[in-house]
């Protein structure tokens, strides 16, 4: 380091005279990429991707009742998993003492993210009997991301993976019911109820953006057990 | 000797870091210094046996590390810290040392006391019951001390041991350094000389993956007179010694 | 420099007690600092949602409630259980320790063998106390019979594989992404294990979520009439047994995991579970439905189990005794209400029965996959003569309420004991019909019809011709005592077809 005058970065200028760093062109683009890379979203791209990989080859057998409404819930339970787990942060407080841009990129990789995952299960039920639907993906996908999130808050990222597989086993219980009477018909449990159903929807959509909120605002929880 | 090293060698992929170490050590403290990368903390993970060599003669504390059944005899007689120290954030600072004590085979009727004689020796017996999550950075390096001498060891491997102490801590650890080297074999690599000039019997300069100067700190002292750069004499003496290699 | 010292004697290997308490000592560190008490209240929820309200939800059954026990406590526990065992595989890699457990004198598969000990038993606790929950509540509900233990050991053989396939997994794959990897894995391979199985015949009962022929479900009478048949349990725990030696032994093979003279043993476990597990699917696929209506497997049938259990039964103090196995107690009520009509109509005619009583549902396999339940015997028989009845939920079906209950028994064994009585079959008199009809109506009954055309494609079945209705309405008009009367003096007569419509009151 060498001695010298202090001189003002270039930038453009603020209201009440102070100036701001100049953003280099394509930081953003960077920043987003350093910061996907540093939650591992490349390899939760690829747990994505095997889901749907999955999805696609298990729509070759031949599915009846409720166990054709199950099966596309797991693909998109291990989906919201890997979701959840890109939460958990390598880098701990340094991290969290810097600007204003970290809330922005958690909501952008955890949209993000959901989004494809949504969009990776669906193509993989195109042209096969995805029972449910679209609407039906989207909504599980949602819902049980915010799960998830929600999870991550409380438990950490590492251990977020047990809200979206706790709640497999409730929907998956739930879809059983509807063919083993009395059926549990509550909207909280999305998944048993019609694609169209808008208390459904709106339950999932409540969950998945409280859970974005906390995570954007939050981030996860530091690790509590072992 | 509890150290005997000939011709030691190790390669990472296309990098050589370690090019041919020879060494000999019996009881005391030795200080290993060396700028980044030089291959301080590769030969002490070989002495460690954590890695094996590529090529080259290992012997420790008159074993082969090279057969399962010495290899089992040196672990339990070694203590070791390493530069980046893993820890379980849940576990208490006893359960933690507890730990490796008993990985470290120490018999489990003398278990407790040297679990709690190697506590109380880095100053945390108050804090015996604290998880180590709840440490501040420099506790967490005193933990790391910790279960690297529980078992008494007969070869202390320790990678900048004195990293995040305050210097009142740092004292006190010299002290233990030579408390212990007394007994036993303590190599320590670090990157504050005046550890190497207030604890250490011989230092050991590395470059490169290879061994450029051993002696006394004295004499490494001594090599530093008329040369500028550093700000003690044993600082000197270090830029003097690399300086020469380098030429 | 000092001195040469010569190398140092071997520390003398720690006293055989000493080492016993040093295994203790790491177990409950390791007990102590393990991730699965955090995620087995999850699974004790769902545990309490899909299993507990539905067992509770089943008559106290024992045989019900294990079988509810058996499937669900699985699927409840599957995720948590595969997922954590993971997440405890990984902890070396994840806190960066490799090197520093690495270079102790353990070798490093008593160290996994530590952890993975240490998260099954937080499992097995947790599972036992939601058995605890449901079998305590079923002790105080049940009216006879016991706790059916078999179940209860699958799903324990089930957790201890399955934390020991996550737990590898964990240690074979350390990322974050392991561990719902195998949490989601281990669920959709229990659930495509259901899907796969094909009659009674199948090697993929074997999967511990089966607990009885996968068709029909759990046969209600199992356990009441003749012994609970542990031959499938048995092969399913076998299997399970294998596969966690397996996983375990295996994990002592690789370089490095333990010492040389480990190696042999660990391959000699992990080929005798590979052996077990391996057999034990064999042994699955030679099951078979066997008439109680369970799977036996021939090379581990106890011969035992083919013996009736004796009981007392419990007996209702209606006109003719309705008798049920004590294990129905809580269905005697609900069933002599819904036959005391039909009962004292029918009460001391000659040939009536002196007693109704519960009989075991026989299973027989037919073509395709299909299962009739019926009696072994014929409904009416001995001296003095016994109607054998099957209850409702004794076939295998939807669960039902006790109104329900009580309308199944009423409309099918109501209408079987009057045919008993009066006669049965297309082969009755005209004067039999009506008066079959007029009892029935007597009683509440649903009106007797006849089969229709054979020629038809359904089983139809057409009413009564308009002679037999009159006749049935009037000798139903008549008060009981006088139609009783008659009834004992004119039945014998009445099944020799020598009376007509005619000669009807």
């Amino acid at each position: 380091m060498t001695a010298g005058t202090t001189g003002e970065m270039p930038g453009a200028a603020a209201p009440g005279g102070k100036t701001w760093p100049a953003w280099p062109p394509r930081a953003g683009t960077r920043l987003l990429r350093l910061h996907a890379i540093s939650r591992r979203v490349p390899a939760a791209i690829a747990a994505i991707a095997a889901c749907a990989i999955g999805l696609r080859i298990a729509l070759i057998g031949h599915w009846d009742t409720y166990g054709a409404l199950q099966l596309p819930l797991v693909f998109e339970a291990g989906s919201a998993a890997a979701i959840a787990i890109t939460t958990a942060s390598p880098l701990g407080e340094p991290e969290r003492v810097t600007g204003r841009w970290l809330p922005f990129l958690r909501l952008a990789t955890a949209l993000a993210l959901t989004a494809a995952a949504a969009a990776a299960l669906i193509a993989a039920g195109a042209g096969a009997h995805l029972a449910g639907g679209r609407l039906d993906v989207l909504r599980n996908v949602a819902g049980m991301t915010g799960i998830g999130l929600l999870c991550a808050a409380v438990l950490g990222g590492g251990l977020a993976w047990v809200g979206p597989t706790g709640y497999l086993v409730v929907g998956a219980y739930a879809l059983y019911t509807q063919w083993h009477r009395p059926a549990l018909t509550t909207p909280w449990i999305w998944p048993a109820r019609p694609p169209h159903d808008a208390g459904a929807a709106i339950c999932a959509a409540l969950v998945f953006t409280i859970g974005i909120v906390v995570i954007s605002v939050r981030g996860a929880r530091d690790p509590v057990g072992e | 000797m509890n150290v005997e090293i000939t011709g030691l060698t190790r390669r990472f992929g296309r990098t050589m870091a370690v090019a041919g170490v020879d060494l000999r050590a019996g009881p005391g403290v030795v200080g290993l210094l060396g700028p980044n990368g030089a291959g301080k903390t590769s030969l002490l993970r070989m002495m460690a046996t954590a890695i094996r060599p590529t090529s080259g003669t290992l012997r420790l504390l008159g074993r082969d590390p090279g057969a399962d059944g010495p290899r089992r005899e040196i672990r339990r007689r070694l203590g070791y810290l390493p530069q980046n120290l893993g820890y379980y954030p849940g576990f208490t600072v006893a359960e933690f040392v507890e730990y490796f004590a008993l990985l470290k085979e120490v018999p489990a009727a003398q278990l407790p006391a040297a679990v709690a004689a190697a506590v109380e020796r880095v100053d945390l017996g108050g804090k015996a019951k604290t998880k180590l999550r709840a440490l501040s950075g420099g506790m967490l390096r005193r933990v790391g001390v910790a279960q690297a001498i529980v078992n008494e060891p007969e070869l202390l491997l320790l990678d900048e041991p004195t990293a995040g102490l305050d210097p009142e801590q740092r004292v006190a650890f010299r002290a233990l350094l030579r408390e212990l080297g007394q007994r036993a074999t303590v190599v320590v690599s670090t990157h504050l000389v005046e550890d190497v000039g207030a604890a250490c019997t011989r230092v050991t300069l590395m470059d490169r993956g290879k061994i450029v100067f051993h002696g006394t700190p004295e004499d490494l002292t001594a090599r530093g007179e008329g040369y500028g750069t550093g700000d003690a004499p044993l600082e000197r003496g270090y830029s003097a010694v690399l300086a020469g290699a380098r030429s | 420099m000092t001195a040469v010292r010569m190398p140092a004697a071997p520390r003398p290997a720690p006293a055989q007690r000493g080492r016993l308490s040093a295994a203790a000592r790491l177990l409950r560190l390791e007990l102590r600092r393990n991730a699965m008490p955090w995620v087995l209240p999850v699974a004790a929820g769902l545990f309490w949602f899909t299993t507990y309200r539905k067992a509770m939800a089943v008559p106290p059954l024992w045989n019900l409630r294990a079988a509810s026990l058996q499937s669900g406590a699985l699927l409840a526990f599957v995720c948590p259980v595969a997922g954590a065992a993971a997440w405890m595989g990984s902890r070396e890699a994840r806190r960066h320790t490799t090197d520093l457990v690495t270079i102790t004198a353990r070798p490093r598969w008593t160290r996994q063998l530590a952890i993975w000990a240490a998260t099954t038993c937080w499992v097995i606790l947790g599972y036992l106390g939601c058995v605890a929950a449901l079998y305590g509540m079923t002790a105080e509900q049940a009216s006879w019979g016991g706790p059916l233990w078999w179940p209860v050991a699958v799903v324990a053989a089930s957790l201890a594989a399955l934390s020991a396939l996550g737990f590898a997994a964990g240690t074979l794959v350390p990322s974050r992404f392991t561990a719902p990897v195998a949490a989601v894995a281990a669920f959709f391979a229990l659930a495509l294990s259901t899907q796969l199985i094909n009659g009674s015949q199948s090697y993929w009962q074997i999967s511990p979520i089966v607990t009885a022929p996968w068709d029909i479900g759990p046969d209600a009478g199992a356990g009441a009439f003749y012994p609970y048949l542990p031959d499938l349990s048995i092969a399913q725990v076998m299997f399970l047994t294998g596969l966690t030696m397996a996983v375990l032994g295996a994990m002592a093979l690789p370089n490095g995991s333990g010492r040389r003279w480990l190696l042999r043993p660990a391959a000699a476990v992990t080929t005798a579970g590979l052996l077990a597990a391996g057999t034990a699917v064999a042994l699955a696929g030679t099951g078979k439905l066997d008439v109680h209506g369970m799977i036996a497997i021939p090379a581990l049938h106890d011969a035992a189990s083919d013996r009736p259990l004796r009981y007392t039964p419990v007996c209702s103090h209606t006109a003719i005794p309705v008798c049920l196995n004590p294990a129905y107690a809580s269905y005697l009520p609900a069933a002599a209400a819904a036959l005391a009509p039909v009962l004292n109509e029918i009460a001391g005619l000659p040939g009536a029965p002196v007693r109704i009583s519960q009989a075991a549902a026989t299973f027989r396999q037919g073509p395709g996959n299909s299962v009739s339940v019926s009696l072994a015997d014929p409904p009416l028989s001995g001296t003095p003569p016994v109607f054998r009845l099957l209850l409702p939920n004794q076939l295998p079906g939807t669960a039902m309420t006790t109104s329900g209950f009580a309308a199944a028994v009423r409309s099918s064994a109501g209408p079987a004991i009057v045919a008993s009585v009066i006669g049965d079959g297309p082969s009755t008199f005209p004067a039999q019909q009506a008066v079959a009809a007029a009892l029935s109506r007597s009683a509440g009954l649903p009106q007797p019809s006849l089969p229709g055309p054979v020629m038809q494609r359904r089983n139809t079945t057409v009413p009564l011709p308009a002679p037999v209705r009159s006749a049935a309405r009037r000798f139903a008009a008549l008060p009981s005592p006088a139609r009783h009367a008659w009834l004992v003096r004119h039945l014998a007569a009445l099944r020799a077809g020598r009376i007509t419509l005619a000669h009807l009151p």
